[in-house]
């Protein structure tokens, strides 16, 4: 099976490039015009189609051949992220209309999810923000709401099959620092809510799921929350984080409850519910970066026998340990 | 235009920003926005969702059809601007156009043109001198206070060719096939700005620069204009930093100094029968103000509004009145009409090294 992979030379996308190959599959890399390619160079990756989904015009040739699309492309930025991300999406996949590619799996994100009516656990049976709330988020957020509901459109419109996925803090070498371990003021770190879970999966366990995804019949018309289990705890993970990259830094615990209540009082009362403001400020942002809530990946596990393949311990080593091969 | 009803408003171009007009629209309670068109489907239907318009369309003509306008406002890229500000004005609305306006002179004069002969307005956004601080400025001038403006500097720092500017290798932005390249982008800001102090430009001379490598043909603009009341310096510079607006104007009894990405707005006056003492004075009341406009500047980030944008607020408010009671506009036609003839007159002559 060929898949299309967009995105491919980033974080995720050169992680599931590999998770691909793995499996069996062939790989055709869309990276931008001038990107850094040399990550799948190493993995012998030539099918390599350069383009940006902002602006390019011959998107149709990417897909000859192509069977499944692993859409990964996104961009942040409160100003860039809507028209790259979401404009970039329509581009795509209007460029695979009328190709014999039928099927798409989309990289969604916890930040869909509508964190302030959730309570308990937050699964893929959770509600995504509704319109009416959606401009209080960030761009991120936004941008990727809109990208699925897009994705979903056009998958309805013409018939394809469509597997989302939807990992939640995706972590691995280099990219440690998550949005969830509080507000940092010089060399202090605001942890709050520090026995909160995050939900979090290692880039290798992730991409593994979305190679899973590319072929597997049972993914298909579904939705999939991409978590490794039920998460560490803030605090414990942001120890690792300290430690694994050798910084010091006052860790200062805050209940969560008593501070999202003075987020809540300011936003409403003092800050004019201006949602432009950094997000530690922005009560629906406040959530969705540290509201202490359960998370599973039951759903990947009983439909697909999913297991992710690295356990954390090794998810560990990987990541601040010896460089894998 | 018939008193009372609401005026229906319509955007063409639903980018970055289209998001400040359409704020500035969804302020005003006589305003209906009828619709808002993107040839992306999404960006049209979020900007209605968010914005509160009755309708979204990926078609201009069928949004003039259907939402019937009375003001377009088009926030679509650069080149774009003539076709649909001539498909509106021909469908019977009034156009605000984002700058730059046109890329021609002729395309200018043509739209001009079109819109007298049918009396609609045609405007081109110079939010700038309707932000707070020019307004200021261009109040005391007017109440005799400051003297006779004598000259005028207009400094835009702001480093355009970072990550994800408008030289980003993957995708060029439209505005860099533009004589002056990005900086054209920002040519109307300098331009109008002067204008507005100096008058129209009875002669004009610039440097265009390139300091770094990127696409963009020109980092670095600086032009000298001698109008028709004072002379200005305009610069543009990429790479001269920390990010800043500056507004210097000269008068003959005092000096002004806004920085417009601030709330900073300072003057310095003649303090007649003070002799030396009237420096430290003025030091002091300046250091005073700074101070208050640091504080400001800092608490405004924390409040909602419109930000940088106020002057753009501004402007959609006047224009808007001025159509529906016929109070003089903001922007007048001659006014365009100079302020472009200014721009034209500093473009670079030559091919970029």
């Amino acid at each position: 099976m060929r898949a299309l992979v967009t995105g491919a030379n980033g974080f995720l996308g050169t992680a599931v490039v590999r998770a691909l190959l793995a499996h069996g599959h062939t790989v055709r890399a869309l990276v931008r015009p001038v990107a850094d390619a040399s990550e799948l160079d190493r993995m012998g990756v030539t099918d390599i189609v350069r383009a940006d989904l902002r602006t390019a015009r011959d998107l149709p040739a990417a897909f000859e051949d192509v069977d499944v699309l692993v859409h990964l492309a996104a961009a942040f930025g409160r100003a860039e992220a809507f028209p790259a991300t979401v404009g970039g999406t329509e581009r795509l996949l209007d460029a695979m209309r009328g190709t014999d590619c039928g099927r798409v799996v989309l990289a969604s994100t916890f930040s869909v999810y509508d964190w302030s009516s959730v309570t308990g656990t937050l699964d893929e049976t959770s509600p995504v923000t509704e319109p009416s709330a959606l401009y209080g988020r960030g761009g991120y957020a936004i941008s990727k709401t809109w990208q699925e509901t897009v994705t979903r459109r056009y998958a309805a419109e013409n018939g394809w099959e469509l597997v989302v996925l939807r990992p939640g803090f995706i972590w691995g070498r280099g990219h440690t620092d998550l949005a969830a371990f509080g507000q940092r003021l010089g060399p202090v770190q605001v942890v709050i809510g520090p026995c909160g879970r995050i939900p979090m999966t290692h880039i290798d366990n992730c991409a593994d799921l979305f190679a899973l995804g590319a072929d597997d019949q049972r993914a298909t018309g579904e939705t999939f929350n991409v978590v490794d289990g039920a998460g560490e705890r803030i605090w414990t993970f942001l120890g690792e984080h300290l430690r694994g990259e050798g910084i010091r830094r006052l860790r200062v615990p805050l209940p969560y409850r008593p501070v999202y209540g003075v987020v809540r009082f300011l936003f409403d009362n003092v800050l004019g519910r201006n949602d432009e403001l950094p997000s530690i400020l922005v009560p629906a942002q406040f959530e969705a970066r540290m509201k202490p809530l359960r998370f599973t990946n039951r759903k990947a596990r009983q439909l697909l026998g999913w297991e992710p393949p690295l356990d954390y311990r090794e998810c560990l080593r990987r990541t601040w340990g010896a460089p894998v091969g | 235009m018939r008193r009372g009803h609401r005026v229906k408003a319509a955007l063409v171009g639903a980018g970055q920003i289209a998001v400040e007009h359409l704020k500035a629209l969804q302020g005003m309670p006589t305003v209906e926005i009828a619709g808002v068109c993107d040839l992306s489907r999404a960006a049209a239907e979020s900007a209605a969702l968010r914005h509160g318009a009755t309708a979204w369309f990926t078609d201009l003509t069928e949004m003039l059809r259907a939402a019937k306008p009375d003001v377009v406002h088009v926030t679509t890229s650069p080149q774009s601007h003539y076709s649909i500000a001539v498909e509106c004005l021909e469908a019977g609305a009034h156009v605000i156009v984002e700058k730059p306006i046109t890329s021609s002179l002729a395309e200018l004069e043509d739209l001009l043109e079109r819109a007298a002969t049918r009396d609609l307005v045609v405007l081109e956004d110079y939010n700038t001198i309707y932000s707070i601080a020019a307004q200021e400025i261009l109040r005391r001038i007017k109440t005799g206070v400051f003297g006779a403006v004598v000259h005028v500097e207009v400094m835009y720092c702001l480093d355009i060719l970072g990550p994800g500017g408008f030289a980003d290798p993957n995708a060029p932005h439209p505005v860099l096939t533009m004589p002056g390249g990005a900086i054209a982008d920002f040519l109307p800001h300098l331009a109008s700005l002067a204008h507005a102090f100096v008058g129209p430009h009875r002669a004009a001379t610039s440097i265009w620069q390139k300091r770094r490598d990127s696409l963009a043909p020109f980092d670095e603009f600086r032009g000298l204009v001698e109008g028709e009341r004072a002379t200005a310096a305009l610069t543009f510079s990429c790479s001269a930093q920390p990010a800043a607006f500056w507004l210097r104007v000269y008068g003959e009894r005092m000096r002004a100094t806004a920085n417009l990405f601030e709330t900073r707005l300072t003057f310095t006056r003649v303090r007649e029968g003070l002799g030396p003492l009237g420096g430290i004075v003025n030091g002091l009341d300046e250091g005073k103000a700074i101070r208050r406009a640091a504080v400001q500047t800092f608490l405004s980030k924390f409040r909602s509004g419109q930000g940088g944008y106020d002057g753009l607020t501004e402007i959609v408010r006047r224009t808007y009145g001025s159509i529906a009671d016929g109070t003089p506009l903001p922007i007048t036609p001659q006014q365009v009409r100079e302020v472009n003839l200014m721009i034209d007159a500093l473009r670079p002559r030559e091919v970029a090294p």
